[in-house]
Formats: C-alpha cells, sequence, structure tokens
C-alpha cells in the first residue's frame, strides 16, 4: 500500500526526521488562507504515483493570489489517472544540496537495503544503472539493528558535511527503524534537503507498506492510513468488481476470461493472445472462492457489451470443482448467460462438479444450452481457441 | 528417486483440526501419503482420521519421528508455526497459506537457513510426487509417476504442466509449488538444483510470471544444470504497471518484465515454451 506524501511524513515526524511545516488544503480557498500566513510556499499535489513535478504538479507561490490561481489549475489535473484532490502546502526551501536515502527489501538475498546517493531529487534507478559509483548499498538481516557508526558512515559517503553527521546519522537510523516498525517494502527520502543555513530537511516522502503486515499496526488506522484503490482511476466495470473483492482489469478485447487462480489468470490471457484473439479483462478468482463470488465475476462478464464469447476454466486446488460449479449454477438460474461460453472443468472434487451441472440439467435442459463443456480429456489450449473462434463467430453477426 | 519429499517422510499437519487442515489432511492420506500426526495447540489427545494430534512439534518429533510439515493456519501464525516446527527439526515445511507478512517470512528463511531446512510457499500449492506423498492442496487427477520435474510460482499452472506430461506419457518424478507470495522460502534456483541431483529427473520444466526476481536468478545455476530446463513465463501480453492476482506478479518498474525474464532464461540454456503443448514438444527433440 502506497501512502501519500502528506501521510510519510507524519511517519517521519513520529520517528524524529524533520520534514518542513506542511499544511493540507482541498479548495483554492483554503490554499489562499495557507498561504497568506505562510508566505512563499510550495503547492504539492497529493496523489500516489510518482513524476507529478515533470507532469506540472508541483507550483511555486509567492502570494496567496498566485497561489490561488495555481491551485485552481492543479484541482483540475490528473496525474497518470490520478486526480489531485489534495494539496500540501509547505514553505519553500532553500536548497544548498540534495541527498537520497531508501530503505527496501532485497527479495533475491532476503536483505532489509539501505540505498543512499549524494546525487538526490532525480530518479534514483537512473543514477543506479548509469553511474553506480555514486550509489551506497549496504545490506542487512532482518535480525540486525542499524548501528550508529554504520549510518554514520552512510552519512559520510554521500557526502553530508561533517558538522551534520550526526544528524545524518540520526535520520538514516530512524528511516531504517520505521520502514522495520511499519512492516514498509520500501521507504524513501527524495531528496533530503540541505538548506542554506545548513539544515538536513526531508523534502519528500514516499512509502510503501506490506498490505498483509497491516493488521498489527492499528496506530496507521488511527491515523487515517488505510487500504485505499492504488491503480489510478477505474472503469464502472472495475469499480464494481472492486465492490465485490474481485482482482479485475478491463482490457481491450471481446473474450470474457473467467479462468481459475490467478497464475493460469495471467498466462490464461497470454494463450487467447497466442491463438489470435484479446481478452476483454484479466480475473483472479483468488484461493476459495464462495459460489456468490463466481456467479458476481460472471456477472461482469455477461453484462460487458464487448463481450463477445467467454472462456471459463477451473483445475481445482484450493478452490474445489463443486463450489465452482455451484457458483456456475448460481449464475445460470438467477442471471443468465446471453452469450457463448467455453469451459473446461477438472480437479479436486471434479465428479462432485460434473454431478451437480448433470443435476441442473435435468432440472432444465436449457440451462447449460450456451456453454460448451469439457473435462480433463480436453487439453487448454483446445479450449483457448474455440474461445477465440466463437468471438469471432459471434463477432460477425 | 524424487526430491524433498517420497513414500518414507513423516509428515505432520500443523493446523490439523481445522477446515482447510482437516479437509485436505484427508486426501493427503487418501492418496497415500504418509501423514503421521499434527499439531493444534490445545487439542493434545484427539485424533483426526486415526491421527493423533498434539499440542506442540516437538511432541511429534520425539514421539512420531516427524521430518516433514504442511502447514495450514492463518497468515498471521505462520511465522511462529515455522520457527517452532524448524527448531523441533523439521527438515522440509510446506506453507500453504497466503499473505504471509514480508518481515515474517524474511525471519523464516533465516531460520531455515541456521538449521538447514527447506521452506517452500507462502501460498503455495504445495509438493507432490506423484504415487508417493502428496502435500498441500494439488488434485492428484493431474500426476502420474515419471521422469521429468516441475517447479512453479503458481498451483493452477503446476496442474496444468502436470496433466500436459501425464497425457503425453512423460509423468513427474516430483512437482514443487514454490508459492505467489512475494517473498518465498525457496528460490527457483535451489529447486532447480535439487532436480539436477536426482538421477530419476532426466528434464525441468519450471514456469514463472512476471514480477519479482527468482527467474532471473536462476539463470547462473541453470548455465551449471546438465539435466535440461524447460521455461514458460506468464503475462507476456500483460499490461505493464498493472497488479494482476499474485501479489508477486506487478511490473515494477523496468524489472521483471515476463519477455525479459524469459530472454534471460533462454540465454542462460533454458528452452523457452509458449503453451503446454510445447512441453511435449520439447522434450521429444531434447530425446528425454
Amino acid at each position: 500500500m502506497r501512502l501519500y506524501e502528506f501521510e510519510g511524513k507524519r511517519l517521519f515526524k513520529q520517528f524524529n526526521i524533520p520534514t518542513p511545516e506542511g499544511r493540507l488544503a482541498a479548495t483554492p480557498d483554503e490554499v489562499y488562507d495557507i498561504v497568506k500566513t505562510a508566505g512563499p510556499s510550495v503547492l504539492k499535489s497529493q496523489v500516489l504515483t510518482g513524476g507529478r513535478g515533470k507532469a506540472g504538479g508541483i507550483k511555486l507561490a509567492d502570494g496567496p493570489n498566485e497561489a490561488r490561481t495555481y491551485a485552481q489549475e492543479l484541482f483540475k489535473l490528473k496525474i497518470k489517472g490520478f486526480p489531485v484532490e489534495r494539496l500540501l502546502i509547505e514553505p519553500k526551501l532553500d536548497i544548498a544540496h540534495e541527498y537520497y536515502i531508501g530503505v527496501t527489501i532485497d527479495r533475491a538475498n532476503y536483505k532489509i537495503v539501505i540505498i543512499a546517493s549524494g546525487e538526490g531529487g532525480v530518479d534514483i534507478e537512473e543514477t543506479a544503472v548509469k553511474t553506480p559509483e555514486k550509489i551506497v548499498r549496504k545490506s542487512y538481516s532482518v535480525h540486525e539493528q542499524l548501528y550508529g557508526f554504520d549510518a554514520l558512515s552512510i552519512s559520510r559517503k554521500i557526502g553530508i558535511p561533517n558538522e551534520l553527521s550526526k544528524q545524518g546519522m540520526a535520520i538514516v537510523q530512524n528511516l531504517y527503524k520505521l520502514f522495520k516498525a511499519y512492516d514498509a517494502k520500501m521507504v524513501e527520502i527524495n531528496p533530503l534537503v540541505l538548506t542554506k543555513d545548513g539544515k538536513l530537511i526531508a523534502a519528500d516522502s514516499r512509502i510503501s507498506l506490506d498490505d498483509d503486515a497491516l493488521f498489527r499496526h492499528p496506530y496507521l488506522k488511527e491515523q487515517g492510513i488505510e487500504m485505499r484503490h492504488e491503480e489510478g482511476e477505474l472503469t464502472p466495470r472495475e469499480m464494481k468488481a472492486t465492490e465485490w473483492e474481485i482482482p479485475y482489469l478491463d482490457l481491450d478485447g471481446d473474450i470474457g476470461m473467467f479462468p481459475g487462480g490467478a497464475g493460469f489468470g495471467i498466462m490464461g490471457n497470454d494463450f487467447i493472445h497466442y491463438y489470435g484473439g484479446q481478452p476483454a479483462n484479466f480475473m483472479d478468482s483468488g484461493g476459495g472462492p464462495t459460489p456468490e463470488r463466481l456467479a458476481q465475476m460472471l456477472v461482469l462478464l455477461d453484462e460487458n457489451p464487448q463481450v463477445k464469447a467467454i472462456f471459463g476454466a477451473r483445475f481445482g486446488g484450493i478452490s474445489r470443482c463443486d463450489d465452482f460449479a455451484k457458483g456456475v449454477i448460481m449464475f445460470l438460474k438467477n442471471h443468465g448467460l446471453s452469450k457463448p461460453m467455453v469451459m473446461r472443468m477438472t480437479g479436486n472434487m471434479w465428479e462432485e462438479g460434473v454431478r451437480l451441472f448433470e443435476e441442473a440439467k435435468r432440472e432444465n435442459p436449457k440451462l447449460m444450452e450456451k456453454i460448451e463443456f469439457h473435462g480433463i480429456e480436453t487439453p487448454i489450449e483446445e479450449i483457448s481457441k474455440r474461445a477465440v473462434e466463437l468471438a469471432r463467430i459471434e463477432g460477425r453477426r | 528417486m524424487a526430491i524433498l519429499v517420497d513414500k518414507k517422510s513423516k509428515v505432520i499437519v500443523q493446523g490439523i483440526t481445522g477446515g482447510a487442515g482437516k479437509f485436505h489432511c484427508e486426501r493427503m492420506i487418501a492418496y497415500g501419503t504418509n501423514i503421521v500426526g499434527g499439531t493444534s495447540p490445545g487439542k493434545g489427545g484427539m485424533k483426526v482420521f486415526d491421527k493423533p494430534v498434539f499440542d506442540s512439534v516437538e511432541e511429534c518429533v520425539e514421539q512420531l519421528g516427524a521430518d516433514t510439515s504442511v502447514i495450514f493456519l492463518p497468515a498471521q501464525f505462520v511465522k511462529e508455526a515455522t520457527i517452532e516446527a524448524i527448531r523441533a527439526g523439521i527438515k522440509f515445511l510446506v506453507v500453504v497459506p497466503e499473505h504471509i507478512p514480508i518481515q515474517d517470512m524474511l525471519v523464516v528463511r533465516e531460520e531455515a537457513v541456521k538449521h538447514g531446512a527447506t521452506v517452500i510457499g507462502g501460498n503455495t500449492a504445495g509438493i507432490i510426487t506423484p504415487g508417493e506423498a502428496n502435500l498441500g492442496i494439488m488434485p492428484d487427477i493431474a500426476f502420474t509417476p515419471g521422469r521429468v520435474g516441475t517447479v512453479s510460482r503458481s498451483g493452477s499452472i503446476t496442474y496444468y504442466v502436470a496433466d500436459t506430461l501425464t497425457r503425453t506419457g512423460y509423468g513427474e518424478t516430483t512437482c514443487v509449488g514454490l508459492g505467489g507470495d512475494p517473498v518465498l522460502g525457496s528460490t527457483f534456483a535451489e529447486i532447480l538444483w535439487k532436480f539436477e541431483q536426482d538421477k530419476k529427473t532426466k528434464a525441468v520444466v519450471m514456469t514463472g510470471e512476471i514480477g519479482g526476481v527468482y527467474e532471473e536468478q536462476a539463470c547462473d545455476t541453470i548455465r551449471k544444470m546438465k539435466t535440461p530446463v524447460l521455461a514458460m513465463i506468464g503475462g507476456i501480453y500483460a499490461p505493464p504497471g498493472k497488479r494482476m492476482g499474485h501479489a508477486g506478479a506487478i511490473v515494477e518498474g523496468k524489472m521483471g518484465t515476463a519477455q525479459e525474464k524469459l530472454d534471460a532464461l533462454s540465454s542462460a540454456g533454458a528452452h523457452a515454451c509458449k503453451t503446454f503443448e510445447d512441453i511435449p514438444k520439447t522434450l521429444k527433440k531434447l530425446g528425454v
């Protein structure tokens, strides 16, 4: 979960990392009032994406009138699909130098890594590629504390002046502590600013937390830092899916994808492309979905006018075939299928799944008439090809 | 032969009295897996499917000689459960639950390395040595004893690959699910190397997906291997920057796109496959 800059800075403050005195504003008038008392300020768009400077999301204003005009523009802005709803107003800093300090996880080596550089304020990935000698990198086991001497050495190596080395050391140490304390995946100060009057200040924050560890951080919830949507703007269908807690993405094609687990959800989309088709969506049923959830997934596909045919697959593992059959039957009875569908079902409890379908068909012979049903005897490639074919036939009508 | 688990493995289920634990325990026993018992703190003395339940893993090791554990517990208890098992002397652990905090997995990994134990998961479908043992949630129907090993991030992909190998007569030695979580107990490189040392495994199929670093990391190992490696990567057509399902499967900037992974693996000597049907075709060409 990514945090907004102002949220990250609240956590910085809690860990004694110096930040500018900022205030949040949600309207141009609020911006006017703040700048009127604060003087020359920076207006910073609060969005969950990088690159907002390049997108024009940051403005310098000398006085309140100028600030209001800028704010009116900024509140109309969308940065990579994220509308600007709040601005963080901070006093303008007189910058002498910019540094970079970040902490993240090296997944391949199972370590926590501190990355620091004397050249902050820029794209650190670019620096790492072009001038790797300008990057300081140190790895630690999850049990290790970051000793003062070690933090001091990092501060010294990136060129923080000697008279500020103690502050530099404390910032590095505290950032590392924050990273561990809140189960972060990444924390960055970029830039850490050295002001002309000789102070170190975290001018920006980028924090990404581990969603799976939020349960043990009630303080965040108290601070209003809760799960949020992080993918920019949603289509109406994606919004509905989010409401139903279904991982779902709209794509450009015409084949509705109902593929079972995430792994084959991703690969199944490739298969459709290989056979000349275009998926209309990506969807993941997650481990062990309920029949209700499965029925909702089919509703999403059936109600999408872009979808010409539906591809269904279930290889029952933790998601069992009997539950799968219940979900499909629930959908057919309550909603009905208006598009051709080709489907393959096998795996755990497949006999029971087949029995449920047979039973439903006996009750209503028309229930399954739009479904071409296959079991383990048909390779999934054939199902993918058939879905492409069905969409083509349907598209010609 | 096989890797990590066979009919002699003495397997316990941590969380044997829970819903998922019980359901899959019954399946594992029905398959012929040597399940010797399980744990459920506070429920020691009970029996589940005639297998003794203990409060602690220590008792399972002392009284049953357990050496392997399958964990069916909520994610927040996984760290403690795995450390308990590793310190009690369990050498191989299968972590089925998903959404385990990353820092917990870092701790688990350190503990495993320190004690010479192997952990697979979290969010793994498990591991199966066909005809001998099935640990986790994998459906029996896909598997048959044979000569190809598989290792995958995803459960469903494991089933499709095995299904293909079974249908075409190759069968499987062992199928390993690495898991779909972002930080995993074992890496592709480590599992591939175990297959390299298994005489019965004539080829290995590895299937990965966009995101993460474990696929690229396997390249050095693949270069050293004599056993041929076939590689498939999901997400070639995934829209960039979008999160697709697995927590691990998000393209982070320039890192870990499916095509880059496939190119890296190919240049290390792996044989790239696009669909499951390409697997038997490639095996035939290689004379496996």
